[in-house]
């Protein structure tokens, strides 16, 4: 648990490296820290349209459209978001490695904080669309949605592993920012983000394929919770959580295996 | 002991880079695993073979030595950055690297909020850095530049902003590389200025320069390394003449450095060639280590030859304990040319009047070819002590007179002495 008591230790640093990447993202544009907002937004109003006026998939539970689709694809957005940067994260500050002595974990923890909090506060979208929808009578409001907090934590520590991982991997290895790529996208359409596993009519052992995928109890207990309006079965939540645990326990122990030579390989 | 810093038997190599590796892919990583394993010496590169150092608290060290020679691996071990590949390295109190000053400043956010992730990164707390800030900001001097953002200052307003936090860390050990090359004129001393105070208060520097009259004014010591290895250790204007004589000759040739001489004094070196077996000023007759300013006195090298030769001089250097030169000559700059030298003996270099302003020196005596290449080059051989009726500042004191037609002026009965004078030791 060496590499929590180092975040613990630098966290001021590491609060401040976050703020320093939020600041230069939006420093030089009009409309500041409301990208964070109006991101999500947009994408949100052109799911609207296209999945509603152009192309409107039905299936049980997935009603509407667009308001699913946005569900599961916000945590996701989240997650390979922070392992995108987190693949060049370390490169980029290799000047400060090499440079000035700071323990390498700093960088891949402030990828996914500053991705963390570009997601919450996206949330906020998604609480008013669901609101508006069930104003609207389009959809029963969930009420679940707090619990969206407690469905973050497997998707923390999923990420948060993923992107140690990710990180010093691809300093010793250069073509693993293509690789990431690629497999991001395999693990985007076998995550039931746009499906569910519920409502797919698929041969049954690709439905046990899918199955298999560790994201699916993620994206099920998020979606559960900010969308379909119930509480995952304990089983899932443990299922997930299980994923988050496994995935920060490999990821930290992968980083500490290759960290001694980052400075070295960056 | 906070600020003080040892390696034992420390030697770092680096795996070779570059295309012809085959771990720098995935693909690689797979397809070569068993090569992996494997540890050849074509695969790695030896910055530092087994090197053994102290510094103690307080004390300013200069590494010096062509490039390559290890030295900024050398301080990249220090800092803790690299990890010795094997040997143990062992610091006390905090370091700070002035080895790229600025080197992490982002160029979107501001001078001001650039200084506190530099400060922290340097192991600053945040309120540390607010009580600072002003003196950081005074001491970088870019005016109002200090709240525009990193990316349009001027290179020199960069090192300038990054040389305040940096100093402003309060270190225990300060490691600098080359930096103190930047920024103009009034800067650089600013700088060496800030240097020096931190060196009152105790603060252990370890410098990398090529700036060597810097190494000799600033470093009480010096390290000469070579190809990772420590080739020469000691005070450091005898360690710089090592370095300027074997720069000269063609350092080039291996197998011709004169290796440390381990059983020694450190600050002795040579092949042994030839031997100084003593040093001793005479004053008249007798010897002494006390001489008055503007008497005669002179300089006995008694040697012994191990091995003939018809290449040799015969030199002498003076410097202060502060590392001052204050003169060199040699038999080869006085126009001698060798002939042969096959017997033990001894040889004189005489000062009809020595003018040198009162205070302690140290006298340097080496035998070394005309090429450089020492037989016996030892360092500090022989202290000697300048005394005088009046405290003359300075080195030099020569004999002179004030002569005027305007002003009247009476005679002082009343001297103001030299500090009281040892006697022999």
């Amino acid at each position: 648990m060496t590499v929590i008591r180092i975040l613990w230790r630098h966290r001021a640093l590491i609060a401040v490296l976050v703020r320093r990447d939020l600041d230069a993202r939006y420093r030089a544009s009009v409309l500041g820290f409301f990208w964070s907002l109006i991101n999500p937004l947009l994408l949100l109003a052109v799911y609207a349209v296209v999945f509603t006026y152009i192309f409107n998939p039905r299936f049980p539970g997935g009603d509407p459209y667009p308001l699913f689709l946005f569900s599961g694809l916000l945590p996701w957005l989240f997650f390979s978001g922070a392992v995108l940067d987190g693949s060049a994260t370390l490169i980029d500050n290799g000047p400060l490695l090499a440079k000035v002595m700071c323990p390498p974990e700093l960088f891949p923890a402030v990828t996914v904080f500053s991705h963390l909090i570009h997601h919450l506060l996206a949330l906020p979208v998604l609480f008013l669309a669901m609101v508006a929808s069930s104003v609207a009578g389009l959809h029963s409001f969930p009420w679940s949605f707090p619990l969206v907090v407690v469905a973050l934590i497997p998707w923390l520590l999923t990420t948060g592993g993923a992107v140690f991982a990710i990180s010093v991997l691809s300093v010793h290895y250069r073509d693993m920012r293509d690789l990431v790529g690629h497999l991001l996208n395999l693990l985007f359409f076998s995550s039931p983000i746009i499906y569910s596993l519920e409502g797919l009519q698929v041969p049954v052992m690709l439905h046990r394929v899918l199955a298999l995928n560790p994201l699916a109890s993620l994206v099920t207990v998020y979606r559960d919770a900010v969308f379909v309006g119930r509480v995952s079965s304990p089983q899932l939540w443990l299922v997930a959580f299980a994923v988050g645990v496994v995935s920060w326990l490999l990821g930290t122990r992968i980083f500490a295996a290759y960290r001694e030579t980052v400075v070295e390989a960056v | 002991m906070k600020g003080s810093l040892r390696f034992a038997d420390v030697t770092k190599a680096f795996r070779w880079q570059g295309l012809r590796s085959p771990h720098e892919t995935v693909k690689g990583a797979f397809f070569h695993r068993r090569k992996r394993r494997q540890k050849s010496s074509r695969e790695q590169y030896v910055a530092l073979d087994c090197v053994d150092l102290q510094v103690s608290t307080g004390e300013a060290v200069a590494l010096i030595g062509p490039n390559g020679s290890g030295k900024s691996t050398l301080l990249k071990l220090i800092g803790g950055i690299l990890k010795p590949t094997s040997g143990t390295v062992e610091v006390a109190g905090r370091v700070t690297a002035l080895i790229e000053v600025g080197a992490g400043f982002h160029p979107e956010i501001t001078g001001r909020e650039n200084v506190v992730i530099n400060g922290m990164l340097l192991g600053l707390g945040r309120r540390e850095i607010e009580e600072r800030m002003q003196e950081i900001v005074d001491f970088a001097d870019i005016g109002p530049f200090i709240d525009q953002p990193v990316k349009i200052y001027s290179s020199g307003m960069y090192v300038r902003l990054g040389f305040a936090v940096a100093v402003a860390a309060d270190p225990d050990i300060l490691l600098i590389d080359e930096v103190l090359a930047v920024g103009d004129e009034a800067f650089t001393r600013r700088c060496l200025d800030r240097l020096a105070r931190m060196r009152q208060r105790g603060v252990t520097m370890v410098l990398v320069s090529h700036d060597l009259d810097l190494v000799t004014s600033f470093a009480d010591r010096a390290l000469y390394l070579n190809r990772g290895k420590i080739v020469a250790e000691g005070p450091a204007d005898a360690v710089v003449a090592r370095y300027r004589s074997d720069a000269a000759g063609g350092s080039g040739r291996d197998d011709q450095l004169p290796t440390r001489r381990e059983d020694d004094d450190e600050m002795r070196w040579g092949n042994g060639d030839i031997e100084i077996d003593s040093v001793e000023l005479l004053v008249g007759e007798k010897r002494s280590r006390l001489v008055a300013g503007g008497g005669p006195c002179s300089l006995r090298i008694g040697y012994s030859v191990h091995k003939q030769t018809d290449d040799f001089v015969f030199g002498v250097a003076w410097h202060r304990s502060d590392g001052t030169q204050v003169s060199g000559h040699n038999t080869d700059l006085a126009g001698l040319v060798p002939r042969r030298l096959e017997t033990d003996g001894e040889v004189c270099c005489e000062y009809d009047s020595l003018q040198l302003a009162p205070g302690e020196y140290l006298v340097d005596v080496a035998i070394h070819a005309r090429n450089g290449l020492a037989y016996d080059y030892w360092c500090d051989a022989l202290k000697v002590r300048v005394t005088s009726e009046v405290e003359w500042p300075g080195v030099w004191s020569p004999p002179h007179r004030w002569r005027s037609t305007g002003p009247e002026w009476g005679k002082s009965t009343e001297y103001r002495r030299a500090a009281p004078e040892d006697t022999d030791e």
